[in-house]
């Protein structure tokens, strides 16, 4: 008799389409043979397995998931590069979803302001699409989206759906304009934290981040410069991940598991934590 | 409260017979010189009964160093949680115990690992007791003396064996009781307190442990980081031999046919460079200081957030093993604890 049934066992996922969105970055959607991804929420990641290579942490970058979900995928280790020699139909495997999203029940009622740095925008979209399908229960809602280049914009299409809508304050910029111009915007030129001087953010705020590592401390400045609280600052961390259980001690930040405490953390959580900003390359 | 009987040393081949008569009896084994090992042994001789520490803590029993978690062919996949094995786990000192008691917990906690548990709760767990050398430090750590993750325990008092049966498997070991088991009298009590009062005043060390939160929060910048991260050669040799460092990897390991394989897991160490490493380079962790530090921080400010645990056990391997010297618990331990005295004296001048 077995006591338990192993977690490292994946769900089959097929996927079903994939969709060049700018240089080395797919949209991939992926279908789930049983319900059991049905309850993922905004801002959790999954184990996507790609058998005989390995598995990596994906953030779900869709709004809403039943019997699909979106991934937002760049090519950049093991993993994912064997991801992009994939053909439609082709079969990966996917554990989770892990750890605690964006705090949506916190958000009710609130004004929010959604940042996003680069590949950040994958979780930071997930988000947008739930708060606009249930845009009754939140005040103004700001979305902040930058980049290094102009051509590396991910959702292009969806965002100029966005910026024609009433609801919502759009604001993108890159760093440096190279390829196709951006939506049209007021300032195109910029980076994440001028667009956060721009806008109209304050204290009532409760804002999410996701962006490179390096953003983080930055972004952190602006936001506490418009007297936004710590508590209503959340961070969403990317880290090392091998099981998505609280096992493995490769996400451990300070004194928590980035993969099930995570990887969505209020600011003041992490305050006294090392290693939890700070970060360098090399 | 703990069940207690003793029985004579002379009847050592009894008791472990009984053992067999639940499985495979693993213990300390000598393997060299210096160092022993937990190996499976078929007779009483086999033991190395004065085995302090073994090489290997306990852990590689239910968490061995690699281990198959699933396998696949094609798009069917395999779970290889393993089948409960009877087997038992003969001389565990209180260190030890106090730390398969940490694994136990964090392998049971959040979604539960059923390649440790199924094995883990197979197994009898027999601990035995110690005399300290001058690398141990239980005795600060709190885990001198048996607490918790044995089934039976076994204190040396001198011409028998104090046997204490903490659970219904060690219960059903004895039911019947064996001839060779004898009711404790007074006398057998008092040896039993003699023999831990003693053991308690062979420490050459003792620190105060109830303050290292504080201390690792307040001297995280104290200049013995970069002293001792500036000698680590990030070998990694700390963490398989801790009781308590459960970190792993998870590989794959493809097939020629290109069709089937494995999922493995296998034992990392937070002290290699790539350990914390994500996409884009970035490196929660790049040098030797800063993985030395996150290391003796997990061990001594411990798991508060998470589990509610200092993962220390004080059985000195990380201190034996150590090529560069540096993993030096008690000396940096008591280092930090005078830094603070020093700041205490200025503050007040």
């Amino acid at each position: 008799m077995k006591a338990l049934n192993s977690g490292f066992v994946p769900i089959k996922g097929t996927l079903r389409s994939i969709v060049p969105m700018a240089q080395d970055n797919y949209l991939f959607q992926i279908s789930v043979e049983d319900g059991s991804l049905s309850g993922c929420q905004p801002g959790q990641f999954i184990m996507l397995w790609i058998p005989g290579v390995g598995e990596a942490a994906i953030s779900v970058c869709s709004g809403q998931v039943d019997g699909t979900l979106e991934l937002c995928v760049r090519k950049v280790g093991r993993v994912t590069s064997a991801l992009f020699q994939l053909e439609e139909g082709s079969f990966v495997g996917l554990r989770g979803p892990f750890g605690h999203g964006f705090p949506l029940d916190e958000y009710k009622g609130k004004d929010l302001c959604l940042i996003a740095g680069g590949l950040g925008v994958a979780p930071i979209r997930s988000l947008w699409q739930y708060v606009l399908a249930h845009r009754e229960n939140y005040g103004k809602i700001i979305l902040i989206y930058g980049m290094r280049h102009s051509i590396d914009l991910l959702f292009r299409q969806e965002l100029r759906v966005l910026l024609r809508r009433h609801d919502i304050d759009v604001y993108i910029a890159a760093e440096e304009i190279v390829g196709p111009d951006l939506p049209p915007v007021p300032e195109q030129l910029g980076r994440v934290t001028d667009m956060i001087k721009l806008a109209p953010i304050d204290q009532n705020f409760q804002v999410a981040v996701c962006g490179p590592p390096v953003m983080y401390q930055y972004v952190i400045e602006e936001l506490l410069a418009k007297n936004v609280r710590q508590s209503d600052i959340w961070l969403s961390l990317e880290r090392h991940m091998k099981c998505g259980m609280g096992k493995c001690g490769h996400c451990f930040v300070g004194g928590k598991f980035a993969c099930q405490e995570g990887p969505v953390f209020s600011l003041l959580e992490l305050n006294l934590l090392p290693e939890v900003i700070e970060c360098h390359r090399k | 409260m703990d069940i207690c009987y003793k029985f004579s040393k002379e009847s050592f081949l009894d008791f472990f017979k009984l053992m067999q008569s639940f499985g495979q009896v693993h213990a300390p084994v000598r393997v060299s010189e210096q160092s022993f090992s937990f190996r499976p042994v078929e007779k009483p001789e086999q033991i190395a009964f004065e085995a302090l520490r073994t090489i290997l803590p306990p852990k590689k029993m239910f968490f061995p160093q690699r281990e198959t978690l699933i396998s696949y062919s094609g798009k069917e996949v395999k779970d290889h949680t393993p089948e409960p094995l009877a087997q038992v786990l003969f001389g565990v000192h209180p260190c030890d115990l106090a730390g398969l008691g940490i694994m136990d917990n964090i392998f049971s906690a959040g979604p539960p690992d059923s390649h440790y548990l199924a094995r883990r709760q197979a197994t009898l767990v027999v601990g035995l007791s110690c005399m300290p050398d001058k690398h141990c430090f239980c005795n600060s750590m709190g885990t001198d003396f048996p607490h918790s993750a044995y089934d039976i325990f076994l204190t040396d008092i001198g011409e028998d064996y104090y046997l204490q049966i903490a659970t219904t498997l060690g219960e059903k070991l004895f039911d019947p009781k064996p001839d060779f088991i004898k009711t404790i009298d007074d006398q057998d009590n008092q040896s039993y307190k003699d023999f831990w009062t003693n053991r308690d005043k062979a420490f050459t060390s003792n620190f105060k442990s109830d303050n290292l939160k504080q201390i690792f929060d307040l001297e995280k910048d104290n200049p013995v980081w970069e002293e001792l991260g500036k000698r680590c050669l990030s070998c990694g040799n700390c963490t398989p031999v801790c009781p308590t460092c459960y970190c792993f990897d998870v590989i794959d390991v493809a097939s020629l046919d290109g069709n089937s394989g494995s999922r493995e897991r296998e034992w990392d160490s937070c002290q290699f460079t790539g350990f914390a490493k994500v996409s884009g380079d970035f490196n929660f962790r790049p040098g030797p200081v800063d993985r030395l530090k996150f290391w003796y921080r997990h061990k001594l400010h411990g798991f508060d957030d998470s589990y509610g645990l200092k993962t220390c056990v004080g059985c000195g391997r990380c201190t034996v093993s150590c090529p560069a010297d540096i993993d030096d618990i008690v000396g940096v331990v008591l280092r930090l604890q005078a830094s603070q005295n020093e700041s205490k004296k200025d503050e007040s001048a």
